[in-house]
C-alpha cells in the first residue's frame, strides 16, 4: 500500500507545485474518510487539486458549482415521473459520485448547503420512498473563498464541524509560480494522467488506516490537546467529541502516509491545526483566520510527555 | 467586589464554620453564655449571608461591635490577660472575623483562630476524657484546612476528612519524637496563670456537731505506690491538717500558735512511696505519719511534721516520701506546748469535764487514763454512723451523754476534750485513713470518702502518740473503707459500682488508665526525659544527649517520610523509558538543543539535524526508537534497556565538527 500511496503522492506533486503539505492533508482527510474544506481566494488551484485527487485515486468524481439559486435536488437528484412505466423514478444528482468537488459552497442557499452536508454526513440520501446509498469511497472536497462576502452564506459551526479539515493552499513561492508560467495551465496535463490507484485500493487503504496503533501515551497527549482548547480562556467552545474522533483518525492517516505504524505526537501535531482550525473561535475576535493562530498555540502550550 | 458563584465559595466556608464552631465548643463551659450565643450567632448570620449571597456588615459596626466584645470581655473577666478571658477574647474576635470572611485568605485566618483555640484548650484541661475532643477537632480543622486550600480538588465530607486523617496519622510519629526529646525547662512553664479549681478535701477546721452529714464523695484525693513493704491497713494513716485549738465546737488550726516540738527518732520500718496528688486548691500534700523529711525544696515540714506547700495545689503533683509509722521522743514537751494541748474554752461542756475528772480521779497514769476514756468509749454504747443528729450547745456533752451517735469527727472531738480536761495534752489530727488497691494500675487510691480524724496525745518519754477512737467503736473501719462499714450511707452511684464486680472493674481500670495518663504522659517532664535516654542506653544523659535524640529521630522520620512517599509519588514517577527520554533531552540540552516542552519527538529530532548536521542521523535514529518504544504496539523491556544504554553512551561534541 506505501508504495503506491507514496506513488501517488509523488504523482499529485506533479501537477500541484510547492504544496507537499497541503496535499498530504488532503489525501489523509480522504484516508480518513473525512471531508476536505479548502478556503481561499479563487486561481490558486482548488479545483485542480479535487480534480487531480480524483483521477490520480482513480475516483468516479463530479463537480457543482454552487450559486445562491442552487436546489437541493439539483444536488442530490430528483424523482421524476417515467411515462412509460408509469412510475416515479428516482434520478440521481451529482452528488452520487466517489469524488464530489463542491465549489464556492458558501454561496448557495442555507437549504442547500444543508441538504449536501447532511447526505456527506451519513453518507446516504433518503428520498421519500427510499433510502440511496452513497457509493464508497466518498470524498466532498468543498472550496469557498473567504473574501467575498456580499451574497454568501457562511458554514455556521455545526456544519463547518462535518468537514474533517480546512486547508488553505496560499499563492505558490517564487519558484514554483515560475514553473507554472513557464509550462502552463497544469489542468491540460490531468487528463494524460494515469491513475497510480483505483477504489477498491482506496478503501483498503482507508481500512488500514483505521488498523494504524495509538497507544495510551498518545491517547493522553491527545487529551490533553482537547482538554486544553476547552479550559482556554481565549477560545468560545472547546473541541467536541466527535473533533476528537476526527482528530485521531486525521492522525492515523498522516501516520499511515509517514510509513509508521503507530500514532506519534509528531503525526497529531501535523494534523491539528487543519483539524482544530476551523472549530475553534475567539471568544472576542470574528476573524475566522485567528481559528489556525489559536490551534498553533495550543499545540504550543501543551506539553509532550516523556 | 465581584459575586463568587455560591457552591464553589459555600464549601470552604462550610468547613471553616465547622472547625471554628469545633473550636468554640472546647470552650463552651468556660466562656460566658453571651460570648457562646455571639458565636453560634456569627455563624448562623454568616451561613445565612453566604446562601442568600448578601453583603456583610460594613466596617464601622465591625468596628463597634469589636468595640462592645472587648468591653464585654473586660467586663466579664475584669482582665484581657491569662488564659480564661483570652480565650473568651479569641472566641469573641473569631466570631466577629466570620462576618469579614471573603477570600481564602480569611478562611485561613479563621483555621488559625481555630487551632489556636485548641491550643488554649489544651492548655486549661489536660484530662484524658477530652484527649478525644482535641483530635476530634484537630482533624476537622485540618481537613477544613485541606478543603481551604484545594476546594475543588476534595469533594464531598469524606475525602477531606481521609486526607486530613492520612496527614496526622503521618504526623504522628513526629509529635511523638518532639515529645519525648524536645527539651523542656524544669516545671510547667507553659501553664498561664489558672484559676484555682473547686476546693475540695480537707479543711483547716473541724466541728462535728455542726455536720449533718460527711459528703459522700467517691472523689480521689490522691494515689499511692509504694516502693517495696506495704504498710498493714491500720497504719496507713494520711496526715493531714493538725487542729489544735477548741472553741468548744469547732477544732481549728490556729495561725500563730506554734510551739517548738521535741525532735523525734524514727522506729520500726521505713516505707518508700510515691504520691500523686489530686488538686485541691489547698497547700497541705500528704504523707504517711510519719514522715521523715520534705520531699520537695518548695514544700516545708511543719513543727507538727506536716507537709505544707508554698503553693496551693491546683495542678496534680507527684513526690516521692519516705515514712517511719512510729516516732518517739525523750524530750519533754515545752511548756507553750502544754499550755496550748491543754487549753479548753471555760465554761462549756460541763458534764464531760466532770467525767474526766471522775476518770482521771481513777487512773493517775496519763497512758492509763488515755486507755480508760477509750474503754468509756466501747462500753456506753456507741454508734458509729455517717448521718449523726445534730449537736447544740455544748457538743461534747451531748453527744458522750445523750445522741452517742456519730463519725470519726465526733469521737475525735470528745475523745480529745476528755484528754486535754483529765490534763492530758491532745489535739486532733485529720487526714485519711486507709485507700483502696487498684489490681490494673497497682497503686492505692485514697478518696474524699477516706477522709478520717484522729487523735494524738502526749506522754512523756514517749512523745506525741496517736490514738484514734473511732477504732474502738468501730474497728473495721481501720480494715476496710468506709462503704464497707456502712454500705446504706453510699450514694446510688457509689453502690453500684460497688456492687457490680463488672463495674467495679471497670472504674478501676478507667482510673488506672487516668493515673497513667496522668504519669506517663502530662507528668512528662526533663527528670523523665533523661530516665527514658538513659534506659536507651545513654550514661548520664544531659541535654547535649537529649538534642543527638531529638535530631535521630527527626531524621529517622524524615527518612520514613521519604520511604512513605515513594507510594505517593509512585503515579507521577517517570518509568525507565521516560527517564532515558529526558536524560537524552538534557544531553542535547547541554550543547544547547533542549527540547521545548511542546515538541514531539521527530520533530525534536529534525530540528536538531537542521541546527547540527553532524548529529542529525544519531538524533533521527534515537527519536524513532524512543517513539516506537513509547507509542509502539510494543514495549520488550530489553528494547527499553537497550535504547537507555544507547541514551548512556552518547556523546555530543560541543560545537559542530568542521569536516
Amino acid at each position: 500500500m506505501s508504495e503506491r500511496l507514496q506513488q501517488a503522492i509523488a504523482t499529485l506533486e506533479t501537477i500541484i507545485l510547492g504544496k507537499p503539505g497541503q496535499l498530504r492533508l488532503a489525501v489523509a482527510c480522504l484516508l480518513a474518510r473525512g471531508h476536505l474544506l479548502i478556503e481561499d481566494v479563487p486561481g490558486v488551484g482548488k479545483t485542480t487539486l479535487a480534480h487531480a485527487l480524483a483521477q490520480v485515486f482513480g475516483l468516479a468524481w463530479q463537480r457543482v458549482q454552487f450559486t445562491s439559486d442552487l436546489l437541493p435536488a439539483d444536488v442530490i437528484g430528483v424523482s421524476v415521473f417515467d411515462r412509460n412505466t408509469q412510475q416515479f423514478h428516482f434520478r440521481k444528482g451529482p452528488l452520487f459520485t466517489q469524488l464530489l468537488l463542491a465549489d464556492e459552497v458558501n454561496r448557495a442557499s442555507p437549504k442547500a448547503q444543508s441538504a449536501l452536508l447532511e447526505a456527506m454526513e451519513e453518507r446516504q440520501v433518503s428520498t421519500d420512498v427510499t433510502t440511496y446509498r452513497l457509493p464508497d469511497p466518498f470524498f466532498v472536497v468543498a472550496t469557498q473563498n473567504p473574501h467575498e462576502q456580499a451574497g454568501t452564506y457562511a458554514l455556521p459551526e455545526s456544519q463547518l464541524d462535518r468537514f474533517l479539515m480546512r486547508i488553505r493552499l496560499g499563492y505558490p513561492d517564487a519558484s514554483h509560480e515560475r514553473d507554472l508560467l513557464r509550462e502552463g495551465e497544469r489542468r491540460d496535463l490531468l487528463p494524460q494522467l494515469a491513475p497510480v490507484l483505483d477504489a477498491e485500493r482506496v478503501l483498503a487503504m482507508q481500512a488500514a488506516v483505521r488498523g494504524i496503533h495509538v497507544s495510551d501515551a498518545l491517547l493522553d497527549y491527545l487529551q490533553m490537546l482537547i482538554a486544553h482548547t476547552r479550559a482556554h480562556a481565549d477560545i468560545r467552545i472547546g473541541l467536541s467529541p466527535r473533533a476528537g474522533q476526527g482528530l485521531l483518525r486525521a492522525a492515523q492517516a498522516w501516520a499511515a502516509i509517514a510509513g509508521r505504524h503507530a500514532v506519534l505526537p509528531d503525526d497529531v501535531q501535523a494534523v491539528f491545526s487543519a483539524v482544530a482550525g476551523h472549530r475553534l473561535e475567539r471568544r472576542d475576535a470574528l476573524d475566522a483566520a485567528d481559528g489556525l493562530r489559536l490551534a498553533d498555540r495550543v499545540v504550543e502550550a501543551v506539553p509532550v510527555p516523556a | 467586589m465581584t459575586p463568587t458563584p455560591l457552591p464553589a465559595r459555600l464549601r470552604p466556608l462550610a468547613w471553616t464554620l465547622a472547625a471554628f464552631g469545633s473550636a468554640v465548643l472546647l470552650h463552651v463551659d468556660r466562656l460566658p453564655p453571651w460570648i457562646t450565643a455571639f458565636a453560634i450567632g456569627a455563624i448562623v448570620a454568616r451561613l445565612t449571608l453566604a446562601l442568600r449571597g448578601a453583603r456583610m456588615p460594613n466596617a464601622w459596626v465591625r468596628v463597634g461591635v469589636a468595640l462592645t466584645l472587648t468591653v464585654g470581655v473586660l467586663a466579664s473577666f475584669r482582665t484581657l490577660n491569662g488564659l480564661a478571658a483570652g480565650s473568651a477574647l479569641l472566641a469573641a474576635m473569631g466570631s466577629l472575623k466570620l462576618l469579614e470572611t471573603r477570600a481564602r485568605r480569611d478562611d485561613y485566618v479563621m483555621f488559625g483562630v481555630a487551632l489556636f483555640l485548641l491550643l488554649a484548650a489544651c492548655l486549661d484541661r489536660q484530662a484524658l476524657t477530652r484527649v478525644p475532643l482535641y483530635a476530634l477537632q484537630l482533624w476537622v480543622s485540618c481537613a477544613a484546612l485541606a478543603v481551604i486550600a484545594t476546594p475543588d480538588a476534595l469533594s464531598g465530607v469524606k475525602a477531606p476528612l481521609r486526607l486530613a486523617g492520612r496527614a496526622l496519622l503521618y504526623a504522628l510519629p513526629l509529635a511523638l519524637i518532639l515529645f519525648l526529646f524536645f527539651p523542656r525547662l524544669p516545671g510547667a512553664f507553659w501553664a498561664l496563670p489558672n484559676a484555682s479549681g473547686a476546693v475540695t478535701g480537707l479543711s483547716d477546721e473541724m466541728s462535728p456537731g455542726q455536720i449533718d452529714e460527711l459528703t459522700d464523695s467517691d472523689a480521689p484525693a490522691f494515689r499511692v505506690e509504694f516502693e517495696g513493704a506495704t504498710p498493714p491497713p491500720q497504719q496507713r494513716y494520711w496526715r493531714g491538717p493538725v487542729l489544735q485549738s477548741f472553741d468548744g465546737t469547732t477544732w481549728r488550726r490556729d495561725r500563730g500558735r506554734y510551739f517548738l516540738e521535741p525532735r523525734v527518732q524514727f522506729e520500726g520500718p521505713a516505707y518508700r512511696y510515691r504520691v500523686t496528688l489530686e488538686p485541691h486548691g489547698r497547700n497541705g500534700w500528704f504523707a504517711l505519719e510519719s514522715v521523715v523529711a520534705s520531699p520537695s525544696r518548695k514544700v516545708q515540714l511543719t513543727l507538727d511534721r506536716r507537709l505544707i506547700s508554698a503553693e496551693p495545689v491546683n495542678e496534680a503533683v507527684s513526690y516521692t516520701a519516705m515514712s517511719h509509722p512510729r516516732t518517739v521522743t525523750h524530750e519533754p514537751l515545752s511548756r507553750l506546748g502544754w499550755r496550748y494541748s491543754l487549753e479548753l474554752p471555760p465554761g462549756q461542756n460541763p458534764r464531760t469535764l466532770a467525767l474526766a475528772s471522775r476518770l482521771r480521779a481513777a487512773t493517775p497514769d496519763p497512758s492509763a487514763y488515755a486507755r480508760a476514756v477509750l474503754g468509756y468509749f466501747a462500753r456506753e454504747g456507741f454508734e458509729y454512723t455517717l448521718t449523726p443528729p445534730r449537736l447544740s450547745g455544748n457538743a461534747v456533752d451531748e453527744f458522750l451523754f445523750s445522741t452517742r451517735r456519730g463519725f470519726c469527727g465526733h469521737y475525735a472531738s470528745a475523745y480529745a476534750t476528755l484528754m486535754r480536761a483529765g490534763g492530758v495534752p491532745a489535739r486532733v489530727v485529720t487526714g485519711y485513713l486507709g485507700g483502696e488497691w487498684n489490681p490494673i494500675g497497682r497503686y492505692y487510691i485514697v478518696k474524699q470518702s477516706d477522709a478520717h480524724a484522729w487523735v494524738e496525745i502526749w506522754l512523756d518519754g514517749r512523745g506525741w502518740v496517736r490514738v484514734d477512737p473511732t477504732a474502738v467503736v468501730a474497728p473495721e473501719r481501720l480494715q476496710r473503707g468506709l462503704y464497707d462499714l456502712l454500705p446504706g450511707a453510699a450514694s446510688l452511684a457509689t453502690r453500684l459500682t460497688r456492687e457490680n464486680a463488672w463495674l467495679a472493674e471497670f472504674a478501676q481500670g478507667w482510673d488506672a488508665l487516668n493515673t497513667a495518663w496522668r504519669k506517663r504522659v502530662l507528668e512528662f517532664g526533663e527528670g523523665s526525659q533523661l530516665a527514658l535516654l538513659e534506659r536507651l542506653g545513654f550514661d548520664s544523659p544531659q541535654w547535649r544527649e537529649l538534642g543527638l535524640a531529638l535530631g535521630l529521630g527527626m531524621i529517622a522520620w524524615l527518612a520514613w517520610m521519604t520511604w512513605q512517599s515513594r507510594f505517593w509519588l509512585r503515579a507521577a514517577r517517570p518509568d525507565a523509558l521516560a527517564r532515558a527520554w529526558r536524560a537524552l533531552n538534557a544531553k542535547y540540552a547541554r550543547v544547547g538543543l533542549a527540547r521545548g516542552a511542546a515538541e514531539a519527538p521527530l520533530a525534536y529530532a529534525a530540528r536538531i539535524g537542521r541546527a547540527r548536521p553532524d548529529l542529525a542521523i544519531e538524533a533521527e535514529a534515537l527519536a524513532r526508537e524512543y517513539a516506537d518504544l513509547r507509542y509502539g504496539r510494543e514495549r520488550r523491556a530489553i528494547a527499553v534497556r537497550h535504547f537507555a544504554g544507547s541514551v548512556r553512551r552518547l556523546r555530543l561534541s560541543a560545537a559542530p565538527r568542521i569536516p
